[in-house]
């Protein structure tokens, strides 16, 4: 269901019909076991050789540093391959159908990792391989969607506000209007976006009414969230995608409710020639009302090199190879050293984009999505389907 | 003495044809059957509950019918009827756009190129060399606000301020599909145009028509049948294109169409069967569209057989 910016580079792929269901049989690598309530999986044992490869991985197209790749296969003397996919919807059913084999699972949303847990569709990590871990920000120790960490490591984090041009309206206003910025923005119509993923469009529509409940599956709430984002369509002429990226940087869009990653990628490589960076701008909520969202890595239950896998999790784990990773892909490495001081230092970031590297605060305080169940989907996806019909 | 000597020889020949012909007819059936049953058992299936994966219902006893209820409700007077309606008129706008440009082209290129017509049919096919995808990102970068047609528009005082072409306009879209489809419409109207009988034409002109009597009474009618299979081929795929609206609109919802819902069912939703519910619905409309187009063929065979 949620979708991001490197999904809109792959979405170019031609639908295919979904066939085939069932979980796969689990394939037992011996070591400790895990439970979470479905099935159970095990890990590995310690103190195991790596495994010949090829290391299968699957993830979005261009999320990974191919340079960074290069190096694990020179450095590991083995070939890595990659499956791409377009959401995190189409990777679980392609693992729990078998359609795809993978060793690691890249970038799990964390709304899917409990189901991929419960499903038997990973296998609990062996610490003992992860010598980096001690690197990850502390939250991402016991996260919500699992606690102790005891399936994932996060990869990367970024949080849901309001991209805009800096040069065309007024940051201070943007800031005091809030998310209601974006229904002001009639001086900009056909110039407003917001992202294409139902979660994040009805919750920017709660947390404007001050609705802090993003898990919500009240059908009153939903019912007015979708009243008032389709208004967007009439006031605004609005747009629902995930551009926000390419399109303020290169001055399509002027305001876009977008992932704060997505600036200091727009900045990086998006601004046309003569154009500085001082032209964007980022406005979130603060702490509290913040909505943090992350990707993780994981073993895959059935992996065939799952020690080969592990050592991949521990090499991204590592702040230089984070840094390199992060250079390229431009979604921050949820590793400790790679703050805003830093990243901004190093000249990753602009001074005037700090606000699109969340602060520990903003993480240990910020609102996450969690499953909503099936009826709870349905609701969501029901309204969301009549915003984007058009009404 | 002709008949006398092919007689004998017609059903062992036939017989050669259709062993030719037989496996891969064979193939197109059985995939057409095995993909059409494969997604009336997702429509009628149901979902892994954990996963969101679905569980086709092979066994007919066992299907399901409330997603495809639910699709039939939206659709006959819920919110997706809409969808549909627009859908068909951007089809509709978009085959008569291909219609008024394409058959000037295929006349021109089937009746009076003459020696450049191996050259014109080859830029016929060139689009096709590229990706249809990154032709339709070309058009969003030349119809940006600063693109060059807003640029050419503004030189030749067409327009004084650049115009937001891909603000969600419905114009926008159909011209992308015109752009997208005319060479799809325009080949198999250039062989039928090609294989009109001149004489036929000659006739027209010695029995007293004019130009345009003779065009309207003579050519036009004989391309019909090429027309008809040219509109099949260039609208059975835009009703279900998905990526022209997205690329040129940027995801307007001003310009969703049904492609647009089935994507977000099948791929970015945990209702895959409503998504396969909406392939089916589709198909049906199409399929009265194909029976009329078949049982005109037929007709106009049986006519000029006669």
């Amino acid at each position: 269901m949620r979708s991001s910016r490197r999904d809109f580079l792959a979405r170019s792929a031609q639908m295919g019909v979904l066939l085939g269901a069932g979980v796969p049989l689990l394939q037992a690598c011996g070591g400790d076991s895990a439970s979470s309530g479905g099935k159970v999986t095990k890990g590995i044992a310690d103190g195991l050789e790596p495994e010949s490869g090829p290391l299968r991985i699957i993830n979005y197209a261009d999320y990974v540093n191919p340079d960074v790749i290069a190096d694990f296969e020179k450095e590991f003397g083995v070939k890595v391959e990659i499956s791409t996919i377009d959401t995190d919807t189409e990777s679980v059913t392609k693992l729990a159908s078998g359609a795809i084999k993978a060793d690691v699972n890249h970038s799990m949303a964390n709304t899917s990792i409990g189901n991929l847990i419960n499903g038997g569709l990973l296998q609990p990590l062996n610490k003992s391989y992860l010598t980096n871990a001690g690197n990850i920000v502390a939250t991402f120790n016991d996260p919500w969607y699992d606690p102790g960490a005891t399936y994932s490591m996060p990869y990367t984090y970024f949080g849901t506000g309001i991209g805009f041009r800096a040069d065309r309206i007024d940051p201070a206003k943007v800031a005091s209007q809030g998310w209601d910025t974006v229904w002001q923005a009639t001086d900009f119509k056909g110039q407003v976006s917001v992202l294409d993923d139902e979660r994040e469009a009805f919750v920017m529509a709660m947390l404007r009414r001050g609705l802090t409940d993003v898990n919500t599956t009240d059908p009153k709430v939903i019912d007015q969230a979708l009243a008032d984002v389709m208004e967007l369509i009439d006031l605004v002429n609005v747009k629902v995608n995930i551009e926000g990226y390419k399109d303020i940087p290169e001055g399509n869009t002027t305001i876009a409710h977008t992932w704060s990653a997505d600036l200091i990628a727009g900045a990086a490589g998006y601004l046309p020639e003569g154009t500085t960076s001082d032209v964007l701008g980022f406005w979130h909520p603060p702490a509290g009302e913040y909505v943090v969202t992350n990707d993780s890595m994981g073993v895959m239950a059935d992996a065939e090199h799952p020690v080969l896998a592990h050592l991949y999790i521990n090499y991204l784990l590592d702040n230089d190879v984070s840094e390199k990773n992060f250079s390229w892909v431009g979604y921050l490495p949820a590793l400790t050293k790679l703050d805003a001081d830093y990243v901004i230092g190093a000249g990753y970031v602009p001074e005037n984009l700090r606000t699109c590297v969340p602060t520990s605060e903003e993480i240990e305080k910020g609102l996450y999505y969690k499953p909503l169940g099936t009826e709870g989907d349905a609701l969501y996806e029901a309204a969301w389907s009549k915003f984007t019909a058009g009404g | 003495m002709t008949a006398a000597v092919a007689a004998p020889q017609k059903p062992r020949r036939q017989y050669v044809w259709a062993a030719f012909a037989a496996p891969g007819v064979g193939w197109l059936i059985a995939f057409f059957v095995v993909s059409v049953y494969a997604v009336m058992a997702v429509a009628f299936g149901a979902v892994d509950p954990l996963l969101k994966t679905p569980i086709p219902a092979w066994n007919p006893l066992q299907w399901d019918t409330t997603a495809m209820g639910n699709v039939l409700d939206r659709v006959f007077g819920g919110d997706l009827g809409h969808v549909f309606i627009r859908t068909f008129s951007f089809v509709g706008a978009a085959l008569a756009g291909c219609i008024l440009i394409g058959y000037p082209v295929a006349y021109y290129v089937a009746r009076k190129a003459n020696r450049w017509r191996g050259l014109l049919l080859g830029l016929l096919v060139l689009p096709f060399w590229i990706s249809y995808l990154m032709r339709m990102l070309a058009w969003t970068n030349l119809l940006q606000l600063d693109g060059y047609v807003n640029r050419v528009l503004q030189f030749l005082h067409i327009q004084n301020d650049p115009r937001n072409w891909l603000d969600g306009d419905w114009s926008t879209v159909v011209i992308g599909l015109i752009y997208g489809y005319l060479p799809f419409f325009i080949l198999p109207l250039y062989s039928t145009l090609e294989r009109i009988d001149g004489r036929l034409i000659e006739a027209g002109r010695d029995l007293g028509a004019n130009a345009v009597h003779t065009f309207l009474r003579v050519t036009l009618p004989l391309s019909v049948p090429g027309m008809m299979a040219a509109s099949v081929i260039t609208i059975l795929p835009m009703f279900g294109d998905y990526y022209t609206n997205t690329y040129l609109t940027s995801g307007s919802p001003r310009t969703e169409m049904v492609g647009n819902q089935i994507e977000y069912y099948l791929r970015g939703s945990s209702q895959p069967q409503t998504g396969a519910s909406l392939v089916l619905v589709l198909m049906a409309f199409l399929f009265v569209l194909m029976v009329y187009y078949l049982v005109t063929t037929i007709r106009e065979q049986r006519r000029s057989e006669r």
